[in-house]
Protein backbone atom coordinates (compact mmCIF):
# COMPACT_ATOMS: atom_id res chain seq x y z
CA UNK A 1 0.00 0.00 0.00
CA UNK A 2 2.49 2.51 1.20
CA UNK A 3 5.29 1.39 -1.05
CA UNK A 4 3.77 2.64 -4.28
CA UNK A 5 2.27 5.83 -2.97
CA UNK A 6 5.40 7.05 -1.26
CA UNK A 7 7.56 6.13 -4.22
CA UNK A 8 9.49 3.41 -2.42
CA UNK A 9 10.52 0.04 -3.74
CA UNK A 10 9.19 -3.02 -1.95
CA UNK A 11 12.51 -3.52 -0.23
CA UNK A 12 12.47 0.05 1.00
CA UNK A 13 8.92 -0.49 2.21
CA UNK A 14 10.04 -3.54 4.23
CA UNK A 15 13.05 -1.75 5.66
CA UNK A 16 10.94 1.22 6.52
CA UNK A 17 8.48 -0.93 8.43
CA UNK A 18 11.20 -2.79 10.29
CA UNK A 19 12.92 0.37 11.49
CA UNK A 20 12.05 1.82 14.87
CA UNK A 21 11.53 5.47 15.49
CA UNK A 22 14.85 6.31 17.11
CA UNK A 23 15.70 9.36 19.14
CA UNK A 24 19.33 9.81 20.04
CA UNK A 25 22.46 11.92 20.08
CA UNK A 26 24.20 12.82 16.84
CA UNK A 27 27.70 14.31 16.75
CA UNK A 28 28.65 17.51 14.97
CA UNK A 29 29.72 16.88 11.39
CA UNK A 30 27.19 14.06 10.90
CA UNK A 31 25.39 14.29 7.59
CA UNK A 32 21.63 13.80 7.76
CA UNK A 33 19.55 12.80 4.76
CA UNK A 34 15.86 13.34 4.07
CA UNK A 35 13.72 12.07 1.24
CA UNK A 36 12.98 14.80 -1.23
CA UNK A 37 9.72 15.15 -3.11
CA UNK A 38 8.98 15.88 -6.73
CA UNK A 39 8.99 14.30 -10.19
CA UNK A 40 12.11 15.74 -11.75
CA UNK A 41 15.49 17.16 -10.74
CA UNK A 42 14.39 20.77 -10.59
CA UNK A 43 11.33 20.26 -8.35
CA UNK A 44 13.36 17.96 -6.10
CA UNK A 45 16.08 20.54 -5.77
CA UNK A 46 13.51 23.26 -5.19
CA UNK A 47 11.92 21.15 -2.45
CA UNK A 48 15.26 20.78 -0.70
CA UNK A 49 16.04 24.44 -1.01
CA UNK A 50 12.62 25.34 0.41
CA UNK A 51 13.67 23.40 3.53
CA UNK A 52 17.08 25.11 3.59
CA UNK A 53 18.90 21.88 2.70
CA UNK A 54 21.29 20.77 -0.01
CA UNK A 55 20.18 18.39 -2.76
CA UNK A 56 22.37 15.31 -3.34
CA UNK A 57 21.31 14.90 -6.98
CA UNK A 58 19.34 11.69 -6.43
CA UNK A 59 16.71 11.04 -3.76
CA UNK A 60 17.77 12.99 -0.76
CA UNK A 61 18.20 16.40 0.71
CA UNK A 62 21.15 16.53 3.07
CA UNK A 63 22.22 18.56 6.03
CA UNK A 64 25.52 18.54 7.91
CA UNK A 65 25.15 19.05 11.63
CA UNK A 66 27.19 21.90 13.08
CA UNK A 67 26.88 20.85 16.73
CA UNK A 68 26.07 17.82 18.91
CA UNK A 69 22.43 17.31 19.66
CA UNK A 70 19.56 14.90 20.03
CA UNK A 71 17.61 14.11 16.89
CA UNK A 72 15.03 11.72 15.49
CA UNK A 73 16.85 9.33 13.18
CA UNK A 74 15.83 9.60 9.56
CA UNK A 75 17.65 6.60 8.20
CA UNK A 76 19.97 3.73 9.00
CA UNK A 77 23.09 5.93 8.96
CA UNK A 78 21.57 8.19 11.60
CA UNK A 79 20.70 5.17 13.74
CA UNK A 80 24.20 3.75 13.42
CA UNK A 81 25.74 7.08 14.33
CA UNK A 82 23.64 7.35 17.49
CA UNK A 83 25.17 4.29 19.14
CA UNK A 84 23.96 2.91 22.45
CA UNK A 85 22.33 6.00 23.92
CA UNK A 86 19.48 6.01 21.48
CA UNK A 87 15.89 5.44 22.45
CA UNK A 88 13.20 3.69 20.47
CA UNK A 89 10.41 6.19 20.97
CA UNK A 90 7.74 4.00 19.37
CA UNK A 91 8.61 0.94 21.45
CA UNK A 92 8.67 2.99 24.62
CA UNK A 93 5.45 4.79 23.74
CA UNK A 94 3.36 1.78 22.79
CA UNK A 95 4.68 -0.48 25.54
CA UNK A 96 4.09 2.08 28.27
CA UNK A 97 0.70 2.92 26.78
CA UNK A 98 -0.35 -0.74 26.74
CA UNK A 99 1.11 -1.49 30.15
CA UNK A 100 -0.64 1.58 31.48
CA UNK A 101 -3.88 0.42 29.89
CA UNK A 102 -3.53 -2.98 31.54
CA UNK A 103 -2.81 -1.49 34.95
CA UNK A 104 -5.54 1.13 34.54
CA UNK A 105 -8.17 -1.50 33.79
CA UNK A 106 -7.07 -3.87 36.52
CA UNK A 107 -6.53 -1.19 39.16
CA UNK A 108 -9.92 0.26 38.26
CA UNK A 109 -11.51 -3.14 38.70
CA UNK A 110 -9.76 -3.54 42.05
CA UNK A 111 -11.03 -0.13 43.13
CA UNK A 112 -14.63 -0.75 42.06
CA UNK A 113 -14.70 -4.38 43.11
CA UNK A 114 -18.23 -5.41 43.96
CA UNK A 115 -18.78 -8.56 45.99
CA UNK A 116 -22.44 -8.90 45.15
CA UNK A 117 -22.90 -7.29 41.75
CA UNK A 118 -19.82 -7.92 39.62
CA UNK A 119 -19.69 -6.32 36.19
CA UNK A 120 -18.73 -8.42 33.18
CA UNK A 121 -15.31 -6.79 33.12
CA UNK A 122 -14.83 -7.68 36.76
CA UNK A 123 -15.82 -11.26 36.09
CA UNK A 124 -13.30 -11.43 33.27
CA UNK A 125 -10.60 -10.00 35.49
CA UNK A 126 -11.48 -12.40 38.28
CA UNK A 127 -11.22 -15.22 35.80
CA UNK A 128 -7.78 -14.03 34.75
CA UNK A 129 -6.62 -13.63 38.34
CA UNK A 130 -7.87 -17.11 39.07
CA UNK A 131 -6.13 -18.46 35.99
CA UNK A 132 -2.79 -16.84 36.83
CA UNK A 133 -3.13 -17.84 40.46
CA UNK A 134 -3.77 -21.42 39.39
CA UNK A 135 -0.73 -21.47 37.13
CA UNK A 136 1.50 -19.95 39.79
CA UNK A 137 0.22 -22.25 42.54
CA UNK A 138 0.68 -25.26 40.28
CA UNK A 139 4.20 -24.34 39.22
CA UNK A 140 5.77 -22.23 41.89
CA UNK A 141 6.07 -24.62 44.82
CA UNK A 142 9.56 -24.05 46.14
CA UNK A 143 8.70 -21.20 48.50
CA UNK A 144 6.31 -18.40 49.29
CA UNK A 145 6.80 -15.20 47.35
CA UNK A 146 4.06 -12.64 46.92
CA UNK A 147 5.86 -11.09 43.94
CA UNK A 148 5.60 -14.05 41.60
CA UNK A 149 1.86 -14.03 40.88
CA UNK A 150 1.52 -10.28 40.22
CA UNK A 151 4.64 -10.40 38.09
CA UNK A 152 3.19 -13.30 36.11
CA UNK A 153 -0.04 -11.37 35.66
CA UNK A 154 1.82 -8.26 34.51
CA UNK A 155 3.98 -10.21 32.09
CA UNK A 156 1.08 -12.13 30.63
CA UNK A 157 -1.16 -9.15 30.00
CA UNK A 158 1.51 -6.71 29.01
CA UNK A 159 3.08 -9.09 26.53
CA UNK A 160 -0.35 -10.15 25.30
CA UNK A 161 -1.46 -6.58 24.66
CA UNK A 162 1.80 -5.75 22.91
CA UNK A 163 1.52 -8.90 20.79
CA UNK A 164 -2.05 -8.06 19.88
CA UNK A 165 -0.73 -4.89 18.24
CA UNK A 166 0.62 -7.29 15.62
CA UNK A 167 -2.95 -7.96 14.51
CA UNK A 168 -3.48 -4.31 13.69
CA UNK A 169 -3.03 -3.96 9.91
CA UNK A 170 0.60 -3.12 9.23
CA UNK A 171 0.02 0.28 7.64
CA UNK A 172 -2.96 1.42 9.70
CA UNK A 173 -0.95 3.43 12.21
CA UNK A 174 2.47 3.99 10.56
CA UNK A 175 1.06 5.42 7.31
CA UNK A 176 -1.04 8.24 8.84
CA UNK A 177 1.81 8.89 11.26
CA UNK A 178 4.20 9.29 8.33
CA UNK A 179 1.84 11.78 6.73
CA UNK A 180 1.98 13.68 10.01
CA UNK A 181 5.77 13.72 9.81
CA UNK A 182 6.83 10.73 11.91
CA UNK A 183 9.60 9.15 9.80
CA UNK A 184 9.34 5.62 11.22
CA UNK A 185 6.88 3.79 13.41
CA UNK A 186 6.81 0.23 14.66
CA UNK A 187 3.63 -0.36 16.59
CA UNK A 188 4.43 -3.85 17.92
CA UNK A 189 6.81 -3.38 20.84
CA UNK A 190 7.51 -7.12 21.11
CA UNK A 191 9.11 -7.07 17.64
CA UNK A 192 11.80 -4.90 19.20
CA UNK A 193 14.59 -7.01 20.67
CA UNK A 194 15.21 -4.25 23.20
CA UNK A 195 11.88 -4.88 24.83
CA UNK A 196 12.01 -8.66 24.91
CA UNK A 197 15.60 -8.51 26.12
CA UNK A 198 14.62 -6.02 28.81
CA UNK A 199 11.90 -8.35 30.08
CA UNK A 200 14.19 -11.36 29.91
CA UNK A 201 17.04 -9.52 31.65
CA UNK A 202 14.73 -8.29 34.41
CA UNK A 203 13.54 -11.85 34.94
CA UNK A 204 17.14 -13.03 34.87
CA UNK A 205 18.17 -10.46 37.47
CA UNK A 206 15.36 -11.65 39.70
CA UNK A 207 16.44 -15.23 39.01
CA UNK A 208 19.97 -14.50 40.16
CA UNK A 209 18.73 -12.49 43.14
CA UNK A 210 16.41 -15.20 44.43
CA UNK A 211 18.92 -17.95 43.62
CA UNK A 212 21.52 -16.30 45.78
CA UNK A 213 18.95 -15.35 48.41
CA UNK A 214 17.58 -18.86 48.84
CA UNK A 215 20.77 -20.88 48.33
CA UNK A 216 23.20 -18.37 49.77
CA UNK A 217 26.11 -17.12 47.69
CA UNK A 218 28.17 -20.23 48.41
CA UNK A 219 25.20 -22.44 47.68
CA UNK A 220 24.66 -20.68 44.38
CA UNK A 221 28.30 -21.13 43.40
CA UNK A 222 28.05 -24.76 44.43
CA UNK A 223 24.90 -25.21 42.38
CA UNK A 224 26.69 -24.13 39.21
CA UNK A 225 30.00 -25.82 39.90
CA UNK A 226 29.31 -29.18 41.60
CA UNK A 227 26.47 -30.10 39.37
CA UNK A 228 25.70 -32.25 37.32
CA UNK A 229 28.93 -34.35 37.39
CA UNK A 230 30.22 -33.87 40.91
CA UNK A 231 33.29 -32.00 42.19
CA UNK A 232 35.80 -33.96 40.09
CA UNK A 233 34.48 -32.44 36.90
CA UNK A 234 34.28 -28.86 38.13
CA UNK A 235 35.29 -27.10 34.88
CA UNK A 236 32.81 -29.13 32.85
CA UNK A 237 30.11 -28.40 35.40
CA UNK A 238 30.82 -24.70 35.31
CA UNK A 239 30.82 -24.71 31.54
CA UNK A 240 27.50 -26.51 31.31
CA UNK A 241 25.80 -24.61 34.09
CA UNK A 242 26.89 -21.20 32.87
CA UNK A 243 25.61 -21.97 29.40
CA UNK A 244 22.40 -23.19 31.02
CA UNK A 245 22.21 -19.98 33.00
CA UNK A 246 22.78 -17.69 30.05
CA UNK A 247 20.42 -19.69 27.89
CA UNK A 248 17.55 -18.74 30.15
CA UNK A 249 17.31 -15.00 29.41
CA UNK A 250 18.55 -15.54 25.88
CA UNK A 251 15.87 -18.07 25.02
CA UNK A 252 13.20 -15.97 26.75
CA UNK A 253 14.15 -12.84 24.81
CA UNK A 254 14.74 -14.47 21.44
CA UNK A 255 11.69 -16.73 21.49
CA UNK A 256 9.26 -13.87 21.93
CA UNK A 257 11.16 -11.53 19.64
CA UNK A 258 11.61 -14.14 16.93
CA UNK A 259 8.01 -15.25 16.89
CA UNK A 260 6.58 -11.78 16.75
CA UNK A 261 9.20 -10.41 14.37
CA UNK A 262 8.60 -13.28 11.98
CA UNK A 263 4.85 -12.83 12.29
CA UNK A 264 5.17 -9.15 11.52
CA UNK A 265 7.47 -9.91 8.63
CA UNK A 266 4.94 -12.26 7.08
CA UNK A 267 2.22 -9.63 7.44
CA UNK A 268 4.53 -7.18 5.68
CA UNK A 269 5.28 -9.61 2.86
CA UNK A 270 1.58 -10.23 2.37
CA UNK A 271 0.95 -6.48 2.48
CA UNK A 272 3.55 -6.17 -0.29
CA UNK A 273 1.36 -8.32 -2.52
CA UNK A 274 -1.62 -6.09 -1.85
CA UNK A 275 0.37 -3.01 -2.79
CA UNK A 276 0.58 -3.96 -6.46
CA UNK A 277 -1.79 -1.90 -8.62
CA UNK A 278 -5.29 -3.10 -9.32
CA UNK A 279 -5.45 -2.38 -13.06
CA UNK A 280 -4.10 -5.68 -14.38
CA UNK A 281 -5.75 -9.06 -14.02
CA UNK A 282 -2.59 -10.37 -12.37
CA UNK A 283 -2.55 -7.48 -9.92
CA UNK A 284 -6.17 -8.05 -9.01
CA UNK A 285 -5.50 -11.73 -8.35
CA UNK A 286 -2.51 -10.93 -6.19
CA UNK A 287 -4.53 -8.43 -4.23
CA UNK A 288 -7.27 -10.94 -3.57
CA UNK A 289 -4.69 -13.58 -2.65
CA UNK A 290 -3.00 -11.08 -0.36
CA UNK A 291 -6.18 -10.19 1.44
CA UNK A 292 -7.08 -13.86 1.89
CA UNK A 293 -3.60 -14.76 3.10
CA UNK A 294 -3.59 -11.81 5.43
CA UNK A 295 -6.83 -12.99 6.97
CA UNK A 296 -5.62 -16.58 7.33
CA UNK A 297 -2.33 -15.50 8.84
CA UNK A 298 -4.09 -13.09 11.20
CA UNK A 299 -6.39 -15.85 12.45
CA UNK A 300 -3.45 -18.18 12.94
CA UNK A 301 -1.50 -15.38 14.54
CA UNK A 302 -4.12 -14.97 17.26
CA UNK A 303 -2.93 -18.32 18.53
CA UNK A 304 0.74 -17.30 18.44
CA UNK A 305 0.02 -13.99 20.14
CA UNK A 306 -1.65 -15.62 23.13
CA UNK A 307 0.66 -18.60 23.20
CA UNK A 308 3.84 -16.51 23.27
CA UNK A 309 2.49 -14.35 26.07
CA UNK A 310 1.57 -17.48 28.00
CA UNK A 311 4.93 -19.13 27.38
CA UNK A 312 6.84 -16.07 28.54
CA UNK A 313 4.75 -15.91 31.70
CA UNK A 314 4.99 -19.65 32.32
CA UNK A 315 8.76 -19.79 31.85
CA UNK A 316 9.18 -16.83 34.17
CA UNK A 317 7.28 -18.68 36.87
CA UNK A 318 9.28 -21.86 36.21
CA UNK A 319 12.57 -19.96 36.45
CA UNK A 320 11.44 -18.26 39.64
CA UNK A 321 10.58 -21.65 41.05
CA UNK A 322 14.05 -22.96 40.13
CA UNK A 323 15.60 -19.91 41.74
CA UNK A 324 13.82 -20.58 45.01
CA UNK A 325 14.82 -24.22 45.18
CA UNK A 326 17.39 -25.10 47.80
CA UNK A 327 20.67 -26.51 46.57
CA UNK A 328 20.72 -30.28 46.73
CA UNK A 329 23.59 -32.61 46.04
CA UNK A 330 22.44 -35.13 43.45
CA UNK B 1 18.12 -3.85 15.11
CA UNK B 2 20.47 -2.65 17.78
CA UNK B 3 20.38 -3.04 21.47
CA UNK B 4 20.40 0.44 22.93
CA UNK B 5 19.15 2.58 25.77
CA UNK B 6 15.61 1.36 25.03
CA UNK B 7 16.64 -1.79 26.87
CA UNK B 8 17.25 0.19 30.06
CA UNK B 9 14.07 2.19 29.59
CA UNK B 10 12.06 -0.97 29.16
CA UNK B 11 13.62 -2.57 32.22
CA UNK B 12 12.62 0.46 34.26
CA UNK B 13 9.12 0.42 32.79
CA UNK B 14 8.80 -3.31 33.47
CA UNK B 15 10.01 -2.84 37.04
CA UNK B 16 7.50 -0.06 37.64
CA UNK B 17 4.63 -2.02 36.13
CA UNK B 18 5.40 -5.12 38.17
CA UNK B 19 5.82 -3.04 41.31
CA UNK B 20 2.50 -1.29 40.73
CA UNK B 21 0.71 -4.55 40.04
CA UNK B 22 2.35 -6.13 43.08
CA UNK B 23 1.34 -3.31 45.41
CA UNK B 24 -1.94 -1.95 44.07
CA UNK B 25 -3.58 -4.44 41.74
CA UNK B 26 -2.98 -8.00 42.82
CA UNK B 27 -3.52 -7.85 46.60
CA UNK B 28 -6.88 -6.00 46.59
CA UNK B 29 -8.25 -8.17 43.79
CA UNK B 30 -7.15 -11.39 45.41
CA UNK B 31 -8.34 -10.24 48.84
CA UNK B 32 -11.73 -9.29 47.43
CA UNK B 33 -12.04 -12.63 45.66
CA UNK B 34 -11.07 -14.50 48.80
CA UNK B 35 -13.55 -12.45 50.77
CA UNK B 36 -16.29 -13.39 48.38
CA UNK B 37 -15.30 -17.06 48.49
CA UNK B 38 -15.51 -16.87 52.27
CA UNK B 39 -18.85 -15.10 52.06
CA UNK B 40 -20.26 -17.78 49.79
CA UNK B 41 -18.95 -20.51 52.04
CA UNK B 42 -20.43 -18.77 55.07
CA UNK B 43 -23.72 -18.29 53.23
CA UNK B 44 -23.92 -21.97 52.39
CA UNK B 45 -23.09 -22.91 55.95
CA UNK B 46 -25.69 -20.47 57.25
CA UNK B 47 -28.40 -21.76 54.96
CA UNK B 48 -27.61 -25.31 55.97
CA UNK B 49 -27.77 -24.32 59.60
CA UNK B 50 -31.02 -22.46 59.17
CA UNK B 51 -32.53 -25.44 57.37
CA UNK B 52 -31.55 -27.56 60.34
CA UNK B 53 -33.00 -24.95 62.66
CA UNK B 54 -36.28 -24.98 60.77
CA UNK B 55 -36.42 -28.77 61.10
CA UNK B 56 -35.68 -28.47 64.79
CA UNK B 57 -38.34 -25.84 65.21
CA UNK B 58 -40.87 -27.99 63.40
CA UNK B 59 -40.11 -30.92 65.63
CA UNK B 60 -40.29 -28.75 68.67
CA UNK B 61 -43.60 -27.28 67.62
CA UNK B 62 -44.96 -30.79 67.08
CA UNK B 63 -43.77 -31.78 70.49
CA UNK B 64 -45.27 -28.69 72.02
CA UNK B 65 -48.56 -29.29 70.26
CA UNK B 66 -48.70 -32.87 71.54
CA UNK B 67 -47.90 -31.70 75.02
CA UNK B 68 -50.55 -29.02 74.85
CA UNK B 69 -53.09 -31.58 73.73
CA UNK B 70 -52.13 -33.82 76.62
CA UNK B 71 -52.39 -30.93 79.00
CA UNK B 72 -55.77 -29.94 77.64
CA UNK B 73 -57.02 -33.49 78.01
CA UNK B 74 -55.75 -33.60 81.54
CA UNK B 75 -57.46 -30.33 82.34
CA UNK B 76 -60.69 -31.52 80.81
CA UNK B 77 -60.50 -34.79 82.73
CA UNK B 78 -59.84 -32.90 85.91
CA UNK B 79 -62.76 -30.63 85.27
CA UNK B 80 -65.02 -33.61 84.63
CA UNK B 81 -63.86 -35.26 87.82
CA UNK B 82 -64.33 -32.10 89.73
CA UNK B 83 -67.81 -31.54 88.40
CA UNK B 84 -68.74 -35.11 89.12
CA UNK B 85 -67.41 -34.71 92.59
CA UNK B 86 -69.34 -31.50 93.06
CA UNK B 87 -72.51 -33.09 91.79
CA UNK B 88 -71.94 -36.07 94.06
CA UNK B 89 -71.20 -33.86 96.99
CA UNK B 90 -74.27 -31.72 96.42
CA UNK B 91 -76.31 -34.87 96.03
CA UNK B 92 -75.01 -36.15 99.33
CA UNK B 93 -75.63 -32.83 100.98
CA UNK B 94 -79.16 -32.74 99.62
CA UNK B 95 -79.83 -36.27 100.83
CA UNK B 96 -78.45 -35.39 104.21
CA UNK B 97 -80.52 -32.26 104.32
CA UNK B 98 -83.57 -34.22 103.31
CA UNK B 99 -82.86 -36.85 105.93
CA UNK B 100 -82.35 -34.17 108.50
CA UNK B 101 -85.57 -32.41 107.56
CA UNK B 102 -87.49 -35.65 107.38
CA UNK B 103 -86.02 -36.73 110.74
CA UNK B 104 -86.92 -33.54 112.48
CA UNK B 105 -90.42 -33.69 111.02
CA UNK B 106 -90.81 -37.26 112.18
CA UNK B 107 -89.68 -36.42 115.71
CA UNK B 108 -92.05 -33.49 115.65
CA UNK B 109 -94.81 -35.78 114.56
CA UNK B 110 -93.90 -38.31 117.19
CA UNK B 111 -93.93 -35.60 119.84
CA UNK B 112 -97.30 -34.47 118.54
CA UNK B 113 -98.52 -38.06 118.65
CA UNK B 114 -97.31 -38.48 122.23
CA UNK B 115 -98.91 -35.20 123.20
CA UNK B 116 -102.11 -36.18 121.46
CA UNK B 117 -102.05 -39.56 123.16
CA UNK B 118 -101.54 -37.93 126.52
CA UNK B 119 -104.37 -35.51 125.98
CA UNK B 120 -106.51 -38.26 124.57
CA UNK B 121 -105.69 -40.44 127.54
CA UNK B 122 -106.58 -37.72 130.00
CA UNK B 123 -109.78 -36.85 128.17
CA UNK B 124 -110.75 -40.48 127.78
CA UNK B 125 -109.98 -41.33 131.41
CA UNK B 126 -111.97 -38.35 132.57
CA UNK B 127 -114.94 -39.25 130.36
CA UNK B 128 -114.71 -42.90 131.35
CA UNK B 129 -114.52 -41.89 134.94
CA UNK B 130 -117.48 -39.65 134.64
CA UNK B 131 -119.38 -42.36 132.81
CA UNK B 132 -118.38 -44.92 135.36
CA UNK B 133 -119.27 -42.56 138.18
CA UNK B 134 -122.65 -42.09 136.69
CA UNK B 135 -123.13 -45.84 136.27
CA UNK B 136 -121.78 -46.61 139.64
CA UNK B 137 -123.76 -43.93 141.27
CA UNK B 138 -126.71 -45.59 139.85
CA UNK B 139 -125.81 -49.14 140.66
CA UNK B 140 -122.99 -49.70 143.11
CA UNK B 141 -120.70 -47.78 145.16
CA UNK B 142 -117.48 -46.97 143.38
CA UNK B 143 -115.44 -48.54 146.07
CA UNK B 144 -116.52 -52.04 145.04
CA UNK B 145 -115.12 -51.67 141.57
CA UNK B 146 -112.17 -49.46 142.20
CA UNK B 147 -109.68 -52.28 141.58
CA UNK B 148 -111.20 -53.31 138.29
CA UNK B 149 -111.27 -49.73 137.12
CA UNK B 150 -107.69 -49.15 138.00
CA UNK B 151 -106.69 -52.39 136.30
CA UNK B 152 -108.37 -51.48 133.06
CA UNK B 153 -106.88 -48.08 133.19
CA UNK B 154 -103.52 -49.61 133.49
CA UNK B 155 -104.17 -51.79 130.49
CA UNK B 156 -105.21 -48.84 128.49
CA UNK B 157 -102.10 -47.05 129.42
CA UNK B 158 -100.04 -49.78 128.02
Amino acid sequence: MASESSGRTFQEYLEHHLQNLVYGPLPAGHERKFYTKGDDETTKEAYCQSKNLDYDGEKYCKETLTEDGWYLANNKTDVDAMGFWALHIDTMFFSVLLGGLFLFIFAGAAQNFSLDKPTKLQLFIEMMIDFINGVVKGTFKAAQNSLIAPMALTIFFWVLLMNVMDLVPVDLIPYPAELLGVPYLKVVPTTDLNLTAALALSVFVLYLFYSIKSKGFVGFIKSISLHPFGPWMLPANLFIEIIDLIAKPLSLALRLYGNLYAGEMIFLLIAGMVSINLTSFMGLGLNLAGITLSLIWAIFHILIVVLQAFIFMMLTVVYMNMAHEKFEQH
Amino acid sequence: MNLNATLLGQMIAFGLFVWFCWKFVWPPLLAAMEERAEKIEQGLKDSEESAKKILDAEEQSKKMLAEAKKEAKKIMDNAKNQSEKIVEESKNKATEEKNRIVGSAQSEIEKEVVNAKKTLEKDFAASVMSAVKKIVAKEVSISNYQDTVDKSLDDFRK
